[in-house]
């Protein structure tokens, strides 16, 4: 199969990419972009660790052919930060001491960042639903709902 | 060892303190096996059997290998240091000619791209001759089962041996083994059938546990280069570095030396990623290739193929007096160890036999084979599940005779230095403690009121109280400590950090050689450059390479002083370390800093020796370590659905080294308990085929399905652990199947012995007069 060329918006830069037309987002933001902070934790959306935003919405990119994104814009774990700086979303996780292997973060940070997005003030129920498509093995959660609760109150809405 | 004071007030042990790598973890930028990419990397791909047992009567792989891009396919007849008897899962790379569960090797391939390498899978043509598979444990265990080893079977306990340091006495009754019993065990004490003649009360439940899968986020992957003098280096995802060489070293025949494993970031392990399991092959391919071989699990591989817990079976009798005295014990338990012996069969007969005090037991105790994955550790291997039958059957029980279950309990319990069913006496524990503490919790002293509330457009409403725990893991271990020219320090180990222990090491390096724990480097040295250092396995990571940490830090700091007091012409017992100086007692201003004394140890022409702190302890004393949790449920009795409201965790923890990250593995673990008593569980049709081979039917506790759940810390120092404290990684997996299971039968006076307890099971029993 020929490759082709995917022109979209990648945490706000414009890119050009050839790709073959059956790979997913995913393996093209990874694999071709070397953007390894989503990651494959099942290769079927059932666990949320591949976690992007596309035009805004939370995405399992595992799903998303590549060129699905054409012409539309993708937000990763890397771009989640303003230059230099840590996402308050990011900075609470950090300070509750959320992460443990790591592996699921960056999928949960952008299924948060989405909830904040659409409900600057969640109840912890609306956060729970807002992150239920992702698994996290090591937390229990707990410490995750605190860090979320936290960077709201703060005003974190992207 | 005694319980060291932390000698001044340094930031140290004790502080809940974020771990360091955590803003480097929230921006995704730690590499992950799957994340390094270098230069001319291939990538493998592995074709399973689709068969539980079968003959393989021919591979032909002509048209795989002649597919573009694709850059080597192996079957077993490429590789001649297979073994035809593999003694391990690890050893049996591919299969050489009989497949013996669903999802074993039989083929791999290297290519240029994933796809490429899925697309030459499919053009490799195998002919099986499909053979009746041994799939129910019980079954297999009966003459004329199909056989699952080759030649006869041979008991592997080395993970017994590394994970839980149990020992016991082989059952003398190895003459006349079933055709698929790996391993049995045997303890009786007392006249068990005099016990049961004179008890008021006789309860007999067989306990089933499926096997259940650990679940690491991360699958399995390892990336593997050889270079072109034969140095072959492995970036893996490991729980034991070490352990991974020495693997990989015995399956390719080759020595120590020409291995080097470098721990990459792992993504969670809990038991599963102890073994080696795909190293092998991804090394064989790289050497085939003289290029970087990069494989990566896929999730339904993980879940068909992956190491997961045995499945357990439980047949347990017991008897008491009307008066709550305990008199007898009998238990049967079968470990479904699947095609590789491997389960760790004394953890079940000592919770059973001696977590209580029974007079008289006889426990007997099966590993048996069957077509299935074989099995590894799961965090506390076979703890949750004997938990399970032992604390389900105390709380029954004390319902029977209608008393406070969680005073039965604690009448019972037993203490520091009585016998284990092994003869030897129990470690100091806290498990009377952390009971003790747990009945003080609302949850607990108001269940009556909780179930009252049930009904009435509620659902019944109930609470459950478990205990359990883990016996501590031991293995030998190093660290070095070394002071920097600016007086910092540098801590060197070995172990992989996965849950939090590198800021916990750092924290009891800080407070043994008395620095701001800001002051200490903690790093993971590879296994070419660290000291040897045992698994980040039963929970013994803290407890072990904390030690090792201490004393060099401890030896470091002697170094120090040493140096120090010469140049101050003082004496050591006179000098302390205070804001980085080493000041004579008293007097402030008579000091030498940290950083002169590391400059100097560092100097051209200095005579000063540089600070190398060393140590390698290999001490023996155990520190058990117990839980217990408390659940309040709310139940449909039409759906069977349970909701659960609240969950406590009551752990006695020794010393919590860091608050903040102790939590962190309690509440982690008890969602994996939670897990195994809700809704997992690997679902085997009859010819040994995985029925839910992905997360969507195979179901994990998502963030929805769950409260916020609360800890409580207890201390009851151990007296070998660092600065007192116990492993913390196991205990908080074990009790919630007993006590949900518990919370059950006090909605509905339902007792439960078959997990995961999803909502069918439920409701069907309680359509059961």
């Amino acid at each position: 199969m020929a490759k082709q060329i995917l022109s979209f918006t990648v945490n706000d830069e414009p890119v050009d990419v050839l790709v073959q037309p059956y790979v997913t987002l995913l393996d093209a933001l990874r694999e071709d972009l070397g953007l390894t902070g989503p990651k494959e934790g099942c290769g079927t959306g059932d666990c949320g660790a591949c976690t992007v935003h596309l035009d805004g919405q939370p995405v399992a990119s595992c799903l998303v052919l590549a060129l699905q994104a054409r012409g539309r814009s993708v937000r990763t774990i890397e771009g989640l930060a303003r230059a230099g700086d840590l996402h308050p979303l990011q900075d609470a996780f950090v300070r509750h001491g959320v992460p443990q292997c790591g592996f699921c973060i960056p999928g949960v940070l952008m299924a948060a960042a989405a909830v904040l997005a659409e409900t600057p003030k969640p109840t912890e129920e609306e956060i729970r639903y807002g992150i239920a498509g992702n698994l996290c093995r090591c937390t229990g959660y707990t410490k995750m709902i605190a860090a979320i609760t936290e960077a709201a109150a703060q005003g974190a809405t992207r | 060892m005694s319980v060291m004071k932390t000698t001044r007030d340094v930031r140290g042990v004790g502080l809940s303190i974020p771990r360091p790598d955590g803003p480097e973890k929230v921006t995704g930028h730690v590499q992950y096996v799957a994340d390094i990419k270098p230069k001319g990397l291939l990538h493998a791909k592995l074709l399973r059997s689709p068969h539980a047992h079968a003959r393989i009567v021919r591979i032909d792989v002509s048209k795989a290998r002649a597919l573009p891009g694709v850059r080597a396919v192996l079957t077993a007849a490429d590789i001649p240091e297979l073994k035809r008897k593999a003694p391990t899962r690890a050893h049996a790379v591919l299969a050489i000619d009989r497949a013996v569960f669903a999802g074993q090797p039989v083929a791999a391939v290297a290519a240029d791209e994933v796809a490429i390498a899925e697309e030459a899978l499919d053009l490799i043509e195998v002919e099986y001759e499909i053979l009746k598979a041994a799939v129910d444990p019980l079954d297999s265990m009966k003459p004329g089962a199909p056989p699952v080893a080759d030649v006869g079977t041979e008991a592997d306990t080395s993970e017994a041996l590394a994970h839980s340091a149990v020992a016991m006495a082989k059952s003398e009754e190895a003459t006349g083994k079933a055709v698929n019993v790996s391993q049995t065990a045997h303890v009786k004490r007392g006249d068990v059938a005099k016990g049961f003649a004179e008890s008021d009360v006789v309860l007999e439940h067989t306990y089933r546990v499926p096997m259940v899968h650990q679940g690491y986020l991360e699958p399995h992957a390892v990336l593997a280069e050889w270079d072109t003098t034969g140095q072959l280096t492995l970036w893996a995802s490991t729980q034991g570095s070490f352990n991974t060489r020495s693997e990989v070293a015995d399956v390719l025949g080759i020595e120590e030396n020409r291995i080097k494993v470098i721990p990459v970031e792992c993504g969670g392990g809990f038991g599963g990623k102890i073994r080696a399991l795909c190293e092998p092959i991804t090394a064989l391919l790289a050497r085939a290739t003289r290029r970087p071989v990069r494989y990566v699990m896929t999730r339904r591989e993980e879940l068909e193929a992956g190491m997961p817990a045995p499945q357990v079976i439980i047949r347990l009798k017991t008897g008491i007096k009307r008066d709550g005295t305990l008199m007898a014990l009998e238990a049967e338990s079968v470990l479904e160890t699947g095609a590789f012996s491997g389960t760790v069969l004394a953890v079940a007969a000592v919770f059973l036999g001696s977590l209580y005090r029974w007079p008289a037991f006889d426990i007997k105790g099966s590993e048996v084979l069957t077509h299935k994955p074989s099995v590894a550790a799961y965090r506390a291997p076979v703890a949750p599940q004997t938990i399970f039958a032992i604390d389900s059957q105390m709380e029954h029980l004390a319902r029977e005779i209608g008393v406070d279950p969680a005073e039965f309990r604690a009448r019972h319990l037993s203490r520091p230095g009585e016998p284990m069913v092994n003869n030897q006496p129990w470690a100091s524990m806290g498990a009377h403690e952390v009971l003790a503490r747990a009945v003080e919790h609302p949850i607990w002293k108001k269940r009556a009121e909780w179930k009252a509330s049930g009904g009435n457009g509620h659902g019944l409403r109930g609470t459950g109280l478990s205990l359990g725990g883990w016996l501590g893991g031991l293995q030998p271990t190093g660290a070095t400590v070394k002071l920097n020219p600016d007086g910092t320090l540098a801590v060197l180990t070995g172990q992989v950090d996965i849950a939090g222990t590198n800021i916990a090491l750092a924290q009891i390096a800080a407070s043994a050689y008395g620095v701001d724990v800001e002051k200490v480097k903690i790093t993971t040295g590879d296994t070419d450059v660290a000291p040897v250092t045992g698994l980040s396995a039963g929970s013994k990571t803290v407890y072990t390479v904390g030690v090792a940490v201490m004393q060099a830090a401890q030896d470091a700091r002697q170094q120090t002083l040493a140096i120090a007091a010469s140049e101050l012409e003082a004496a050591v017992q006179d000098l302390e370390i205070v804001d980085g100086r080493v000041i004579v007692r008293g007097m402030p201003d008579k000091g030498v800093t940290l950083a002169s004394i590391g400059k100097k140890g560092n100097l051209y022409m200095s005579k000063v020796q540089p600070v190398l702190g060393t140590a390698r302890p290999a001490f023996t004393q155990q520190a058990p370590a117990f839980a217990a949790q408390l659940a309040r449920i709310e139940l449909d009795p039409d759906t069977g659905e349970v909701k659960l409201h609240d969950f406590v965790t009551v752990q006695d923890v020794g010393k919590a080294i860091n608050p903040l990250a102790v939590e962190g593995q309690m509440q982690g673990g008890a969602v994996q308990s939670l897990g195994i008593a809700l809704t997992e569980g690997l679902d085997y049709d009859g010819e040994g085929r995985l029925r839910n081979p992905s997360l969507l039917d195979y179901r994990k506790l998502t963030a929805a399905d769950l409260p916020n759940l609360e800890t409580i810390i207890v201390e009851v120092p151990s007296p070998a652990g660092p600065f007192g404290a116990r492993g913390v990684g196991e205990p908080p997996i074990v009790p919630a199947p007993a006590c949900i299971a518990n919370a059950i039968h006090d909605a509905t006076g339902r007792r439960l012995t078959e997990l995961p307890l999803t909502p069918e099971r439920i409701a069907l029993a309680l359509l059961e007069r």
